[in-house]
């Protein structure tokens, strides 16, 4: 986990919007359905990467698949639609707290069950999700290779909600000067989520994490049997 | 396909949400989920299952002795697990040059290392078998963009899908990224060094930026949309033309066509163009300025052109293309002997036509021959259709006193063989007289040694008839003599 960084609280400083990570990768999460076939999918996309690179992508994971051509346009559809929402974004300026912020895992892919809960910080520009899920499937033995960019893309797409979320927070600051805007930044939803860290750090506090939190933020893994892969296959996919 | 359902960040409250399923909610701790691992085998068609069975059987078959062979091919041999050769370094720059790829992550040398091995794990754990990108990107933590380049790249080079059967042309492939890496790693060097944009990782096409401040390169796109570094502005950036004969070599047809243009136009771009085909008017004037004698057409027009050649069609192409062009000139001659000799001048090449037609000349002071008018005539001249007719002429001489000279040489050589077979001869004559000699003197020994025989004989004959003379006269002679002879009884009666 990336170590949380202790400098004081009142620093915050504007950016301009990108995704709080080191590499700036758009998590893109993919949905279409054509003639009873259905195609999901998740994964992190480059936003630097030409458009072509797009087209010749959805063409390329269509025949890989065997789907037919007709999944390309709608999947060409909603990947540029994304990534036109994480470019509309990027003009703007977004604000950046040392927040430490609880994120969630809880996914399963084909066997494997992953629930997991820890902090982030969502200040650390330089912070890597992919080795973070790395780690974590390296650390619990998962053997399916496909848990991990499930959780890098999990993961990115949490930051880029929190992201997305404190640009448009200080859309509304700008547009509601007169209201004294910076404290309503602080009393939006996501940010109640932000760990108070004084409470941790303070002359009261510890560092160390108290014993009955313990079940809270120890990751989950299960391998579920493939009956249950089956059940809940049709319970989710309706 | 399976997706994970995504938990939101707007959860309130700190706990897991309840599972929708009715699995047992146990919480298995780490140490136990090996013993999972061994269940998931179990039959199930899906690819990700298969991975499972593969990322399982990857592990088994360290142990064991591997049951089949993976080729690579020879051009790929410098891969090896342990590191990152210079070929993946040049071939791959996004990964090790930049800032970008300082940073270690999902842009540096370990991320690299990271999708080649397991790019190549997983597709040596079934090399029957095509290994899709799709398949393989579901497996590899990181940007879909960059895992696909590397993929290409291995695929590029047989490290992965080599000798599986294509399922047909990819279309979407990017075609651009194919001829570069087997032509630029080919020490002729023929290739233009193709220039890769620093926005978008993709080989700039006609023309590209480049920036002196920051040493960057980019392609037409990423300029137009700004894609590069705050610090600079488009100002700073300097369009550079690529050369198109680079990417598409003139045939000697086209060659010809647009030369017979040239002649029957003059310098109508737009007909010539035509005549040529496939060629635009700007090609066509870049083709005719670079063969050799094009400019003498082109003249003061030459500076209206700014076309940046690029130095890397190097001499040896271009001496090569001027060969072709040479030909065409001289091909529709009527003569066949000019033809010929064309032909062989430009296989030869000028230099040693020139040092062929100085020989020649010189040969031909010496030799007296009857056609020496046109060797003559190009006495001198450094043109090389002519050198090349003297080239062809004084050939025959050179042949023919060649000819004269080896057949002396021929008979000095058998007289001289005969000469010293008769030598040897002669010696073994001596030898066999003094062997003569020798015995004839060995038999005159013999003869004389078998006189003295006789002689000797002859004497004990005399002796022996002596005692028996004495013996038969009558007794009183014999014993008056008896006591002089012998006393012995010699004979018998």
């Amino acid at each position: 986990m990336k170590t949380v960084s202790l400098s004081a609280p009142t620093r915050s400083s504007t950016v301009k919007f990108r995704m709080p990570t080191r590499d700036n990768l758009v998590p893109i999460r993919v949905d279409v359905e054509v003639d009873g076939q259905r195609y999901r999918d998740a994964f992190t996309w480059n936003p630097r990467d030409p458009d072509s690179e797009i087209i010749s992508f959805a063409k390329r994971t269509a025949k890989d698949l065997k789907l037919p051509a007709s999944f390309v346009p709608q999947m060409l559809q909603s990947i540029q639609g994304q990534l036109a929402e994480f470019r509309s974004y990027e003009g703007q300026e977004m604000q950046i707290k040392e927040k430490i912020m609880p994120l969630k895992i809880d996914l399963r892919v084909n066997n494997t069950l992953v629930r997991d809960q820890f902090l982030w910080d969502i200040g650390n520009l330089d912070s890597d999700p992919e080795e973070f899920a790395r780690t974590l499937c390296d650390d619990l033995n998962i053997t399916d290779p496909e848990v991990g960019p499930a959780i890098a893309v999990s993961i990115r797409e949490q930051l880029y909600e929190i992201a997305s979320q404190s640009v448009s927070a200080m859309r509304e600051a700008k547009v509601s000067k007169k209201r004294r805007a910076p404290e309503f930044a602080s009393n939006s939803k996501a940010m109640n989520n932000a760990v108070d860290m004084f409470k941790y750090f303070g002359s009261k506090g510890s560092v160390i994490r108290k014993r009955k939190e313990w079940y809270l933020y120890a990751p989950v893994v299960d391998v579920v049997p493939n009956e249950e892969v089956v059940v809940v296959d049709t319970t989710e996919g309706a | 396909m399976a997706t994970p359902p995504a938990a939101t960040a707007t959860n309130s409250a700190p706990t897991p949400p309840k599972p929708p399923y009715k699995a047992p909610p146990f919480s298995q701790p780490p140490s136990t989920a090996g013993a999972g691992k061994t269940e998931t085998p179990a039959a199930s068609t899906s690819t990700a299952a298969a991975a499972v069975v593969a990322a399982v059987a990857a592990t088994g078959a360290a142990a064991e002795e591997p049951s089949y062979i993976i080729t690579v091919p020879s051009y790929s041999a410098w891969f090896s697990y342990d590191s990152v050769s210079d070929t993946e370094r040049r071939l791959m720059p996004e990964f090790f040059q930049g800032e970008a790829a300082a940073a270690s992550g999902s842009r540096g040398p370990e991320a690299y290392k990271y999708y080649r091995d397991t790019l190549v794990k997983r597709f040596r754990v079934r090399p029957e078998r095509r290994l899709t990108l799709t398949e393989a990107r579901r497996g590899l933590i990181g940007d879909i963009g960059s895992v696909r380049r590397v993929f290409d790249f291995l695929e590029e080079w047989g490290l992965i899908n080599y000798g599986v059967s294509l399922p047909g042309v990819k279309q979407g492939r990017d075609k651009r990224e194919e001829p570069v890496a087997p032509q630029s790693s080919l020490p002729a060097g023929v290739s233009a060094p193709k220039k890769l944009c620093i926005g978008c990782r993709t080989v700039c096409g006609q023309a590209y930026f480049t920036c002196e401040k920051a040493d960057i390169t980019i392609c037409c796109r990423c300029y137009v949309r700004a894609n590069y570094r705050p610090g600079l502005t488009p100002a700073d950036f300097k369009k550079v033309e690529t050369s198109e004969d680079a990417k598409s070599d003139w045939t000697d047809k086209e060659t010809l066509h647009l030369l017979e243009a040239v002649m029957q136009y003059g310098e109508d771009w737009k007909k010539i163009s035509e005549h040529v085909g496939s060629r635009s008017e700007k090609d066509c004037i870049a083709r005719l300025l670079r063969l050799p004698f094009g400019e003498q057409f082109m003249g003061p027009k030459e500076d209206k052109m700014q076309f940046e050649t690029d130095d890397d069609i190097t001499d040896e192409s271009r001496a090569e293309i001027s060969k072709r062009v040479r030909l065409t000139p001289l091909a529709d001659a009527s003569n066949p002997i000019m033809a010929q000799v064309a032909f062989l001048s430009a296989i030869v090449g000028s230099d040693v036509a020139t040092a062929a037609a100085q020989a020649a000349i010189s040969a031909q002071s010496q030799v007296d021959e009857t056609n020496d008018s046109p060797a003559d005539s190009s006495i001198g001249s450094p043109k090389e259709e002519e050198s090349c007719y003297t080239n062809g002429f004084s050939a025959n001489d050179l042949l023919k006193e060649a000819s004269a000279n080896a057949r002396v040489q021929l008979e000095k050589e058998r007289k001289d063989i005969e000469q010293s077979l008769s030598d040897i001869v002669d010696v073994q004559m001596k030898e066999i007289q003094a062997k003569i000699c020798r015995f004839e003197q060995k038999e005159l020994l013999m003869e004389k040694e078998r006189q003295q025989l006789h002689y000797l004989q002859k004497l004990l004959f005399a002796d022996q008839l002596a005692v028996v003379q004495h013996q038969c006269r009558p007794h009183a002679v014999t014993a008056e003599n008896e006591a002089d002879e012998n006393p012995k009884p010699v004979l018998t009666s």
